[in-house]
């Protein structure tokens, strides 16, 4: 392994996080918060420790597969240390386990807290633990190389492990034009949405907020009530629809915008995808109307905005979905397997898995018919190749065995088992808000610190599909070489 | 600037290396989305898995913003229709690769009637490459400029002790010639003039064609101004046929040995004075028996570069005095230099030299890659616009790993001291290595000048064709 190349990458990483920390600190500092001095301090800090790793010197510079993983998995977890300083430093969480759940939460745009009282809190922080939402969501590394002009070659392995979804793919032919493409679309729809939340009457503050929660599929909100605090059609409407494009791909923005917008409406995952959400919506909506609303309109406003919320993992709430019927929570506790699309912000499995896992089990029928005939699973007319599959198929039962095992280890809380189900569910998935006790107006203060930390690594490996984190602490003898 | 590759082969990956380095963006085009996925893990392009002649995809990709095509698939007419299509899609210039005797002689006739600008011919321009080597009377590989009067000469210094223990500085007659580099185990050094020649290395020196002969006079024991009357091709491929009819040209009487008894016999059609001999080339006893010891030449030409290295060392082993291999793979670029053959020509760097002299096109005269495209030789013709004209080279302040080996002014050959200075209309030949490219176009491209005036070419060139 190449360390110096990895020590250099990691550093630059340090010293953008320290910059992108800013803005919090001038929050603080306009709000005369007392959060201005940890914020100083943290951004004085991570900057000189930065400084001082981009000075090591490397024989070559080239990024191997090796070099592209650890890059991706320690920088994750390097930034989330040290971005939680402020958080523990201005003593808005007990103790600093606590205050690095929370912004692993943030930069995996996971939203699951351990705060039980968020208003009172400093603005200066309120914004930092959403911004991380915003920065984890495109991708921190993916930022850092769209600055960094350096790393074009071998940068693809780090795009290749930051990006959510099986296949990776540019859309120019420069890994650094494709990064700047992927976020003058992030930044377009952030405006975008702070422009009509202004317009619904939020103040400007609140609409980067949950903007920011929103396109980074987050969940955090400055307020304990989450969206349901306010009582606006308008906004739960806005912010449903922001949600729902976070979680469609990104690069078909891209081709829609360049004139070519039939291409969004043939892609076989967007369409599964807005699919998926109708049906869900619809079926809630009847539930919550037959069993407790007794009203369509609110029905289908609630139903829509849950549905969009859980689909894209971004987890905001504006109905207590804990007490809705079981039917519906069922829904939603699968929705949260689904996840949103590949090349979105969102989390969980994704929807082009469960597509391809879809044709796979429709071939295997067909096969039983007719054992000898040929039939690769396309997906846009494409074949998937084996390879691909293989790598599907693994990264589900991965998942699944994380999510059984897991859900023992929380069941020692002594705690129910949909709330220690969903708790790892939402982690995994990078969703938030789970059910029972972890549902939507409870959170995650409760659980003892190992099994914070678990759930913070939790958060980790979904939000970089698993196997990038994986390769990092898996056993020696499976690693072949080093 | 952005350009097409169609073919994921060594030329194309080579030449989509060697783009990058122009700061061109690359689009790779291959069928095989395997070779695909390996040259997206060591090269920064975007790879489509499509067939080039595929015109949805050719839209969906947006040819019409591309400015060059370059068909480099295994298959000719595949080559041609993929140009004739982008061009007709609106891509700016197409480059084909085009391999088959038979359409070179129609070359001028494809390119007018089917829209393709510029035809490259890797085969022909090999063996144009080991004519003119085998024609030289010395025994280094070489490349000219200027039309000859500057040369660019390898000599392996061996253990010559007026070369091997002195520093530069300290070597006698070099005031007329100039070392560019040395190649040491594989690595390049760029020498200053207390770096210390060691036993062995190999300098590239460029400077006036009568005084690199003076200077390999001093080195070579076996100079000989004798030219080469014989020659044995191994390896009846396109290189080999087209080598063979050339040599054939220059009255020199060639043996070729090719093991494809169909093959022998196209060939004894085609080629009237040359000896064919059917037989399997790396069996010494025939070659033996067809006078392998008696050759004044040697040239390895099969499809495969580890037969071509070996042979062309067995050669050398039984008194051929010029031995030269086809190598087409970058494997062995290391290794060579300490093998005792006179050349080692690759196909590839040939081609891809011809197309990036094609691209930069304007005053840039010829583009030679060496020792493994790690470094280049440039002949450029000085604009009278550019901000070096009228200052002295020391004052330029350029990279190291940049040379300025010669100048030709009013047909003279200058070798440039730091006190020389840069005219309009004078023509240098640069050598440079391919980490410092961006430091040569910054150097001799004309243009307004500063940071501002680059990204405004910069992005002038990303929006619309530039006419550089």
């Amino acid at each position: 392994m190449n360390y110096g190349i990895v020590t250099r990458v990691l550093g630059s990483l340090l010293i953008v996080e320290a910059v992108l920390m800013l803005p919090s600190y001038f929050i603080s500092l306009s709000a005369q918060g007392p959060d201005r001095i940890p914020f100083l301090v943290t951004i004085l800090l991570t900057a000189m420790i930065g400084g001082l790793m981009t000075r090591k010197k490397s024989g070559q510079s080239s990024i191997g597969a090796k070099e592209g993983l650890a890059i991706v998995a320690l920088g994750w977890v390097f930034a989330s240390v040290m971005g939680a300083l402020p958080l523990y430093l201005s003593g808005s969480t007990v103790n600093y386990v606590d205050a690095f759940f929370e912004i692993v939460s943030g930069f995996t745009t996971t939203g699951a807290t351990i705060l039980t009282q968020i208003e009172g809190l400093p603005e200066g922080i309120l914004f930092w633990r959403s911004f991380t939402h915003w920065i984890g969501g495109m991708g921190i590394l993916v930022f850092t190389l769209a600055l960094m002009p350096a790393l074009g070659i071998g940068g693809f392995q780090i795009f290749k492990a930051e990006s959510p979804g099986p296949v990776a793919g540019k859309i120019a032919p420069r890994l650094r034009d494709t990064a700047k493409i992927l976020y003058i679309t992030y930044v377009t729809i952030t405006l975008a949405e702070v422009l009509l939340l202004t317009l619904g009457g939020m103040s400007i503050y609140e609409s980067f907020i949950h903007t920011f929660g929103t396109v980074g599929t987050g969940g955090f909100s400055n307020r304990n009530g989450s969206i349901g605090d306010y009582n606006s059609t308008y906004i739960h409407m806005v912010i449903a629809f922001f949600m729902v494009a976070s979680g469609v791909n990104f690069s078909l923005y891209y081709s829609f915008f360049r004139g070519k917008p039939t291409e969004l409406f043939k892609d076989e995952e967007f369409r599964l995808y807005i699919k998926i959400i109708a049906v869900a919506t619809i079926a809630i909506a009847v539930d919550l109307w037959l069993v407790s609303y007794h009203n369509v309109g609110y029905s289908l406003r609630d139903a829509f905005f849950q549905v969009s919320s859980i689909i894209t993992t971004t987890g905001y709430g504006t109905a207590d979905f804990d007490l809705w019927p079981t039917f519906s929570k069922g829904i939603l506790l699968i929705l949260m397997f689904v996840g949103a699309s590949a090349g979105s912000t969102g989390g969980g499995m994704k929807i082009i898995r469960m597509l391809v896992m879809m044709k796979l089990v429709k071939r295997e029928v067909g096969k039983l018919y007719h054992p000898r005939a040929m039939m690769p699973v396309k997906v846009n007319n494409k074949v998937v190749s084996n390879e691909t599959v293989a790598r599907i198929n693994s990264f589900l039962a991965l998942y699944l065995l994380l999510f059984l095992f897991s859900t023992l280890l929380v069941s020692l809380e002594q705690v129910d088992l949909i709330t220690a189900g969903s708790a790892v569910a939402a982690t995994l998935g990078n969703i938030g808000p789970g059910l029972e006790l972890v549902g939507p107006t409870q959170n995650y203060s409760f659980f003892s610190i190992p099994t914070k930390l678990w759930l913070s690594f939790l958060m980790l490996l979904g939000r970089l599909e698993l196997f990038t984190i994986i390769a990092l602490v898996a056993p020696k003898h499976w690693r072949i070489d080093v | 600037m952005k350009a097409m590759i169609v073919g994921a082969g060594k030329l194309g990956s080579k030449l989509a290396e060697f783009l990058i380095a122009e700061n061109i963006d690359v689009t790779v085009m291959d069928s095989n989305i395997k070779v695909l996925e390996r040259l997206n893990e060591h090269l920064d392009v975007l790879t489509v898995t499509a067939n080039g002649i595929d015109i949805r995809m050719m839209r969906e990709l947006g040819i019409a913003e591309y400015e060059l095509l370059v068909g480099c698939t295994e298959n000719d007419e595949t080559n041609t229709l993929i140009c004739t299509l982008a061009k007709k899609l609106g891509c700016r210039q197409t480059i084909a690769r085009i391999r088959n005797p038979e359409y070179m002689q129609q070359i001028d006739f494809i390119k007018a009637e089917l829209g393709i600008d510029h035809i490259i011919n890797p085969d022909l321009a090999t063996a144009i490459a080991m004519e003119k080597y085998l024609m030289k009377s010395y025994s280094f590989y070489t490349d000219e400029f200027a039309s000859g009067k500057v040369q660019m000469v390898d000599f392996n210094v061996g253990d010559n002790d007026e070369f091997v223990g002195r520093r530069i500085m300290d070597l006698k007659g070099l005031d007329v010639l100039l070392i560019t580099a040395i190649s040491r185990e594989g690595n390049l050094i760029i020498p200053n003039g207390s770096t210390e020649i060691l036993k062995g290395d190999i300098i590239h020196v460029i400077g006036k064609a009568n005084e690199i002969e003076n200077m390999s006079r001093r080195l070579g024991e076996d100079y000989k101004t004798k030219l080469i009357r014989s020659a044995m091709i191994l390896g009846g491929g396109n290189v080999g046929y087209y080598l063979a009819q050339r040599l054939e040209r220059n009255k020199i009487q060639v043996t070729l040995v090719e093991q494809e008894k169909k093959r022998c016999q196209e060939l004894s059609e085609l080629l009237d004075n040359v000896l064919i001999i059917h037989g399997d080339g790396t069996d010494i006893h025939l070659l033996e028996e067809e006078n392998l010891s008696g050759m004044d030449a040697f040239i390895g030409v099969t499809g495969f570069d580890e037969e071509n290295l070996l042979m062309a060392l067995m050669a050398k082993q039984s008194g051929v005095r010029k031995s030269i291999a086809k190598i087409s793979r970058s494997n062995y670029i290391k290794i060579i230099d300490r093998l005792k053959i006179d050349a080692a020509i690759n196909p590839v760097y040939i081609t891809a030299s011809s197309i990036l002299k094609y691209i930069r096109g304007g005053k840039v005269v010829s583009v030679s890659l060496l020792l493994g495209g790690n470094a280049e030789v440039t002949e450029i013709i000085i604009d009278k616009d550019l901000p070096c004209v009228g200052k002295k080279l020391i004052d330029l302040s350029m990279p190291k790993g940049m040379i300025i080996g010669a100048v030709v002014r009013n047909n003279d050959v200058i070798i440039p001291k730091g006190n020389t200075e840069l005219m309009a209309n004078d023509r240098i030949v640069v050598f440079c290595l391919s980490e410092n490219l961006e430091g040569l176009k910054m150097f001799f491209k004309p243009k307004k000048g500063g940071l501002f005036g680059e990204l405004w070419n910069r992005n002038k060139s990303a929006r619309k064709p530039a006419d550089s």
